[in-house]
């Protein structure tokens, strides 16, 4: 029990279902931070406007359709809204699905718009 | 000495200056200058109707706000080459990232962007920089 007569767990069993695959999942990532995409299909909520900031009332499923890499070298999500095409960039967890994220990385180099083969010369 | 040649042009008379004709630099006319390169760019682009962004360093300026071409943005940040995604029908989409202001965007790659530069933002999650989720490669 805490301070102000609440259970200090109530704080850490906060969970939400995901929109897509359904996966009850618990809001707080591994390392203390919120989550905000489903670990297993990483399919996420518009609730945060990025535009205007603050809330959204969009709330349709965020698709990831991208990784990008920091400076530091750390991974980025990219998300895109089905609805009305917003993007958003989060960091990933430590317990995201790793395949799907690999598939993803790996899909632009599966679909070269121009043959890689000119690059062996390079 | 130096400082005792006479001057080439000794004092000619008094002539008003010229009148320049104002040329505009911007993005007003059929080209436009890059902002990350400096190289000159003609609005014409192969495969696209809209060129928005350099096809030599694939830097974009932030003018637009959530509809392409509104030029509603007041920010005209740098935007950097952040990510490439795949369209379902295999088309390619540079996501753009505004420096000033964090705002994301996607746009379709245009048939004389630089490929070299395009496959290396392709390549950054798998280069060496990166933190490669290993367990998923051992996973395989």
């Amino acid at each position: 029990m805490s301070g102000n007569g609440k259970p200090r767990s109530t704080l850490s069993t906060d969970t939400f279902a995901c929109v897509r695959c359904g996966l009850t999942v618990t809001a707080a990532a591994p390392d203390g931070a919120r989550r905000n995409h489903c670990p297993s299909c990483l399919h996420s909520l518009h609730v945060l406007d990025r535009v205007e900031g603050g809330p959204s009332e969009c709330r349709s499923r965020m698709i990831p359709i991208s990784i990008a890499v920091l400076r530091t070298g750390d991974w980025m999500l990219i998300h895109r809204c089905t609805r009305c095409g917003e993007l958003t960039s989060n960091p990933i967890c430590g317990d995201d699905n790793q395949l799907i994220l690999m598939r993803m990385a790996v899909r632009p180099l599966a679909q070269p718009p121009f043959p890689l083969e000119a690059f062996g010369d390079l | 000495m130096i400082c005792d040649m006479p001057r080439r042009n000794p004092g000619r008379g008094e002539r008003p200056q010229r009148r320049k004709v104002m040329v505009r630099h911007g993005e007003r006319g059929d080209a436009f200058r890059c902002v990350g390169c400096r190289l000159d760019v003609p609005m014409s682009a192969p495969g696209t109707a809209h060129r928005n962004h350099c096809p030599h360093c694939l830097t974009s300026l932030h003018v637009d706000r959530r509809v392409p071409g509104d030029r509603r943005a007041g920010c005209r940040g740098r935007m950097a080459a952040f990510s490439v995604t795949v369209r379902p029908d295999g088309e390619w989409l540079i996501i753009h990232h505004c420096q000033s202001c964090d705002e994301l965007s996607a746009n379709r790659i245009a048939g004389d962007d630089n490929a070299l530069a395009l496959l290396r933002i392709a390549m950054r999650p798998l280069s060496a920089g990166g933190r490669l989720p290993a367990t998923a490669l051992l996973a395989l």
